[in-house]
């Protein structure tokens, strides 16, 4: 396998020494190398200085303090999976996570990676939408917080400027009891890009959130079909209201992996199966995490 | 362009304490390949998606062609060659017995995925063996005799085929 | 059975412990020294061009480049059943992807940063993407020089179109016996491209030494006919049979794809252009997809008539096949579709029209059902209906009408004994025909599907097998084959075959793997036919070292060979019990006289196998007269499927596949086949799904896009069935099995759709997404 572009490398120990590194021109972060190693070797990006934080133990947390669920840039699919923080207090990461590519790439792939990179189809966006969370940057002199519904700029394309690094991410919990659900409609059941994904959260207060990924530009909060769901019960009516609501919510295109009719009619499927599901959690009668539910 | 500097990295490949002077463009399946002669990690698609260049780093499966070799400075790298301690494992032996493969390119990268699943789960269900080795592409075998052989070896059962052959003649 | 010790057991393969330990090496795994080269190639961009110029001088003086190279470097063609190809394209390319020119470099990185400062001036021509634009009377012509071509005797290219070749089969009256008919059922079926995607890439390493000699590694599934196209190619350089040498080890996976030459003969070329160095060349995932063979694609018009008992009076079948830029081996796919594409029935009225034509997309090629798998899918998909609009029941109408021992074949010959019957019966059993399952979750149905299949090998009259034996001090074997293990099994099944003969358990045998100077000559391993020929060449081998064995016997111990036999790696005697003479004490040394003479000496046999009855003669305009095909084997498989009416979504519950082996001489061998072939199958019609712009493009060169299935994507349960009436010139009355258990996959899945949900899907793929709108508009 040929790399043919070449460029520098430096594994870091500290935050501040990588942010240092970060600061030159053409340098760029090394994660799980995921998809930073397919682009060197397709010719997509032609770094000076590959900046590996691997060495930063810090990067690596996984913790809830004060309701806010803490993943830091390290923090892999694989860890999700395993950790029983994040089992307790946000089992549809759990869920998402299981459903992302296999495990020999969930080991070395992160979250905030996933994040970075920013591909419309990312499983990683919809579920953090739900949360509110927010994208934690750091520089060298200062950091930034900055909300994931404001992230994602377009496919490929994120708020994150020259020299600046993300350390992680925040979920904010809620305080009333919640269940949550994410389905990603595949080509099948093994590894595969999302055609469409969809996370809902619903709340014992019915607040509902619900935000789509691979149907637009970047994933996002879809705050018409939130709008007729919270406030009451979920209802059979209120679900058939959303559902008409997901064409005109929605923007998909047609490519390779699902013509947009397609991904138009099963938006509106999971929808009303989503939310089935997640009106099921919260009553303590529905399908148990981690689920396929399409 | 800048010129690429040298690394001389320490890892420890198989058991084996290892010194390579790699350059950063180099991959870790080209340099324990080509560097080290190490051939069971095979090149299938170069992009992550088949599996077949598999590897244990520091006990987990990644996909060496993903990752660069100066990466594996510091870390520990185990192929299948390197799991075969005192002979072959049980489960290799059962995938011996039951001819679990056929053209057997996607083996190593199996029995690795399947290893580190055992170390964590010994005997684990039928579904877990397959999640497991998802990220491992096999186009010759159907999948069931390797999942078979799996549950064999850890003692839990069978998987969900059957089978009904024949051995009369009519016509 | 009865009697036999190894054939019919289900012996562990001999080649699994070095698969299972990392020790098995592929040609990529190979260590060359530090002399190795490395070669990049060059690709057309275009669909069709003319080739305007080339200019190589920036990547020729790039350091580390030994050599670049172009097509007026090697003006040479080659092709199987046609010479059509080149080496590199010469005046124009004719599909994205076509090579135009490489480099050979120190390492890899070298040579393709030098290919990318190639630059090719060319001049587009209009491309020509499908079969009816390619068969339009003002069509471009992509090979205007078609009539000129070499070929086989049993191929009718017409020049200045860009049609390759008309199988045409006129049997009976099919206007009469469409008249006869009750129901007429006429309908057009479609079949796209699709990629073998065999886990190994292709891979070739080249060497002329400087003595002239050219020794190729080469993952693949046919080394003497690689030899034998690199001789014909090349012989303008002065090479000959003679002087090139052709090694394959383990081969990661062929299905075809392997088969006959595709980039090798690139690799082979450019050893000539840097003497002394070995020259590597391993294709990337996307070249695998994009150039190498392709299954063709195939537009088909199918019209099926029959009686209201149930007799079918009539069948015309029109088969368009969209077979790429070079035809050269896909021209023989098509040919042999056109002499069995009736199916497995009895049809006494037949007419058949199977036409290869050139388009400008990658070059089509033999493919795991070389043409069946491709025109089973409407054809069974016909017969279901056929049968329902009959108000027969589709298992019961093809009962009724499926061909047996005797009966007439398309082209005229008798057909051979098969458990056809007995398939349909047993898989019908397997998945409770006839039963409708209720499905516990509302929004799904469940609709259950059946097909069934035959194939005959696609072979020359006059391939053949041969096989080497020889014995070793300690009582073990060798035999020298030039079959291919590919992965089905068939060092294991060699071993077994000589084992039954020579009393040698098969842990004791090793069947090595080819190479043209020590291996003799197997044709190719493709047409699931090596068991059988390579098989009766392995019988033939180990009966002449057996008779050997006794002769030795008989000249130094007196003992009469007619009451000698072998058992447990002894010659044992039926009149003389005490006689338990170890096959150790003689197969080299021979036996010693009491005068201290010794007589015999090491043990060897050879044997050879072509059949010599079949002939590719016939009548051009009919088809009739020849005897093109050895012997079928046939089958029948079931599926029981539920499908989500919302989403679309298939999960297969069962399926169930009979296929007659004739005798299973390792029925987890087969097993393994109708297992492996099954999941092949479903994908091409569940998932796999090419896709190409409209400039010739591929659009999804990768496994990110073109889906292959995951051990996620199995079948709930899998049922092998295994009939066996014996095949009786085969070994031990075996024929083969691996082609068969993907064909049946994507009618029965048509027609397990169709029972689930009313739709009837005539195009492959059959996804999710074809089903969910489908299911949408019917619903408006």
């Amino acid at each position: 396998m040929t790399i043919a572009h070449e460029f520098d490398y430096v594994r870091p120990a500290t935050l501040d020494a990588a942010l240092a590194c970060l600061a030159t021109d053409g340098s760029r972060v090394l994660a799980g190398g995921t998809d930073v190693v397919p682009w060197l070797r397709d010719d997509l990006i032609e770094p000076e200085l590959l900046v590996d934080i691997k060495a930063i133990a810090d990067l690596a947390q996984i913790s809830v303090t004060d309701g806010r669920l803490i993943l830091g840039a390290l923090v892999t699919f694989s860890d999700l999976i395993e950790s029983d923080v994040v089992r307790d207090a946000a089992p549809v990461l759990v869920e998402m996570a299981h459903q992302v590519a296999s495990v020999g790439i969930r080991n070395r792939g992160t979250i905030v990676g996933n994040l970075c990179a920013a591909v419309p189809s990312l499983d990683a966006g919809p579920v953090l939408m739900v949360y509110d969370a927010t994208v934690e940057v750091a520089r060298t002199d200062g950091v930034r917080s900055v909300p994931l519904v404001e992230w994602f700029v377009g496919p490929k394309e994120t708020q994150l400027a020259a020299g600046e690094m993300v350390t992680g991410v925040t979920l904010y919990l809620p305080a009333v009891e919640h269940a949550a659900v994410f389905l990603k409609l595949a080509r099948y059941s093994g590894e595969d890009l999302a055609q469409a994904n969809l996370a809902i959260l619903l709340t014992a207060e019915h607040e509902c959130r619900l935000a789509f990924g691979a149907v637009a530009p970047v994933p996002f909060r879809a705050a018409d079909i939130e709008a007729v769901l919270s406030g009451n019960a979920l209802t059979d009516a209120a679900i058939a209201d959303a559902r008409t609501l997901v064409a005109e919510s929605i923007s998909p295109i047609s490519d390779v992996r699902a013509s947009a009719e397609y991904r138009t009619h099963m938006c509106a499927v999971m929808v009303e199966r989503g939310l089935r599901a997640v009106a099921s959690r919260l009553a303590g009668d529905g399908p148990a995490y981690p689920t396929h539910l399409i | 362009m800048r010129t690429v500097t040298r690394h001389q990295i320490r890892t420890i490949v198989n058991g084996e304490p290892t010194s390579v002077e790699v350059e950063a463009n180099d991959v870790l399946l080209d340099m324990l390949r080509t560097a080290l002669g190490v051939k069971s990690p095979k090149i299938g698609c170069e992009r992550g998606d088949c599996g077949s260049c598999t590897v244990l780093l520091d006990g987990r499966t990644v996909r060496s062609c993903l990752v660069l070799a100066v990466e594996a400075d510091a870390h520990e790298i185990t192929t299948v060659e390197g799991i075969e301690h005192d002979g072959l494992t049980a489960v290799q032996e059962m995938m011996i017995e039951q001819s679990s493969f056929q053209c057997g390119f996607c083996a190593p990268g199996i029995v690795l995925a399947a290893a580190e699943l055992i170390e964590r789960a010994p005997r684990p269900t039928a579904d877990e063996v397959r999640e497991a080795i998802a990220g491992n592409l096999c186009r010759c075998t159907g999948y069931e005799s390797i999942v078979d052989a799996v549950l064999a070896a850890t003692g839990s059962g069978t998987s969900a085929t059957t089978s009904a052959t024949s051995s009369g003649a009519s016509s | 059975m009865t009697g036999r010790h190894y054939v019919g057991n289900r012996e562990p393969r001999i080649d699994g412990r070095d698969k299972v330990s990392g020790a098995a090496h592929f040609v990529d795994d190979l260590e060359f020294g530090p002399d190795l080269l490395h070669a990049a190639v060059v690709e057309s961009p275009h669909a069709h061009a003319r080739i305007v110029a080339i200019d190589t001088a920036a990547a020729a003086a790039m350091p580390g480049v030994i050599a670049v190279v172009t097509g007026a470097d090697f003006p040479f063609t080659f092709g199987l059943y046609m010479k059509d190809r080149y080496v590199f394209a010469q005046d124009r390319v004719r599909f994205v992807g076509e090579q135009v020119a490489a480099v050979v470099a120190r390492d890899p990185a070298k040579a393709k940063r030098a290919a990318a400062a190639i630059k090719v001036t060319y001049d587009k021509l209009p491309a020509v993407l499908d079969v009816e634009r390619a068969m339009a009377d003002d069509a471009d012509l992509i090979h205007p020089d078609l009539g000129e071509y070499p070929h086989v005797p049993w191929f009718f290219p017409r020049g200045g179109t860009n049609v390759a070749h008309w199988r045409k089969i006129r049997k009976g009256d099919p206007e009469a016996g469409f008249a006869e008919a009750d129901v007429v059922l006429e309908d057009t079926y479609t079949v796209p491209r699709y990629a073998h995607c065999a886990i190994e890439p292709h891979v070739v390493v080249a060497k002329q030494d400087h003595a002239g000699r050219l020794t190729v590694w080469a993952a693949s599934q046919s080394p003497y006919i690689q030899r034998d196209l690199f001789a014909d190619a090349l012989s303008p350089l002065g090479l000959t049979h003679h002087d090139i040498r052709v090694i394959t080890p383990y081969v990661g996976g062929g299905f075809g794809g392997k088969a006959g030459v595709t980039m090798e003969i690139i690799g082979a070329a450019l050893a000539t252009a840097v003497k002394g160095h070995p020259v590597k060349l391993r294709w990337t995932r996307e070249q695998e997809f994009y150039n190498t063979y392709q299954r063709q694609g195939v537009v088909a018009r199918l019209k099926v008539g029959a009686k209201a008992d149930g007799t079918i009076t009539a069948l015309e079948h029109v088969l368009q096949w969209d077979a790429g830029a070079y035809v050269e081996y896909g021209a023989n796919v098509v040919n042999a579709a056109g002499l069995s594409a009736t199916g497995p029935y009895r049809i006494p009225n037949v007419g058949i029209d199977s036409v290869c034509v050139y388009t400008n997309l990658p070059p089509g090629g033999p493919y795991r059902g070389f043409g069946y798998s491709e025109f089973h899918f409407g054809l069974e998909s016909h017969m279901t209906r056929l049968a329902q609009q009959l108000g027969i029941d589709p298992v019961e109408f093809r009962r009724i009408n499926a061909i047996a021992e005797g009966d007439t074949l398309p082209y005229g010959a008798a057909m051979n004994a098969s458990g056809l019957r007995e398939a349909i019966d047993r898989t019908a059993a397997a998945i409770d025909w006839g039963t409708d399952e209720e499905s516990f979750d509302p929004r799904t149905r469940i609709g259950k599907g059946f097909a069934l299949f035959w194939k005959a090998p696609a072979m020359p009259p006059n391939a053949s097998s041969a096989a080497f034996l020889k014995f070793n001090e300690d009582g073990s074997i060798n035999i020298t084959v030039s079959g291919m293990e590919i992965g089905q099994g068939y060092l294991t099944v060699m071993a077994q075959i000589a084992a039954e003969v020579l009393g040698v358990p098969p842990s004791k045998i090793r069947v090595e793997t080819p190479d043209t100077d020590r291996n003799p000559y197997e044709w190719q391993t493709v047409a699931s036919h090596i068991t059988w020929s390579c098989g009766n060449a392995v019988l033939a081998a180990a009966g002449e070292a057996r008779d050997r064995i006794f002769e030795v016997v008989r000249r130094a111990r007196g003992y009469d060979p007619s009451t000698l036999y072998l058992e447990d790696e002894k010659v044992k005697c039926t009149d003389v019990p005490e006689l338990q003479l170890p096959l150790s004490d003689l197969v080299t040394s021979g036996l010693a006289m009491e005068d201290g003479t010794w007589r015999g000496g090491p043990i060897v046999g050879s044997g050879t196998y072509m059949p010599e009855f079949t002939s590719a003669l016939s009548n051009p305009e009919t088809g009739q007269g020849g005897h093109p095909n050895v012997h079928y084997t046939t089958g029948a498989a079931g599926i029981v499927l539920e499908v989500d009416l919302e989403t679309g979504r298939m999960k297969v519950r069962k399926v169930a596949l009979a296929v007659d082996a004739g005798t299973a001489i390792n029925p987890t061998m087969v097993e393994g086949q109708i297992t492996g072939g099954v999941l092949q199958g479903l994908a091409t019609v569940l998932y796999e799904d090419m896709r190409f712009d409209d400039e010739g493009r591929l659009c999804n060169p990768n496994f990110t896009d073109y889906k292959i299935p995951t051990s996620l994507d199995t079948p709930d349960v899998v049922i092998p069935i295994i009939i066996e009436v014996p095949q009786p010139d085969g070994p031990f009355g075996a024929r083969g099995v691996g082609e068969h258990t993907m064909i049946p996959a994507a009618p029965m899945v048509a027609n397990a759709v169709a029972d689930a949900t009313g739709l009837r899907v005539t195009s492959m793929p059959i996804t999710a997404e074809k089903v969910a709108l489908a299911k949408l508009e019917a619903s408006t």
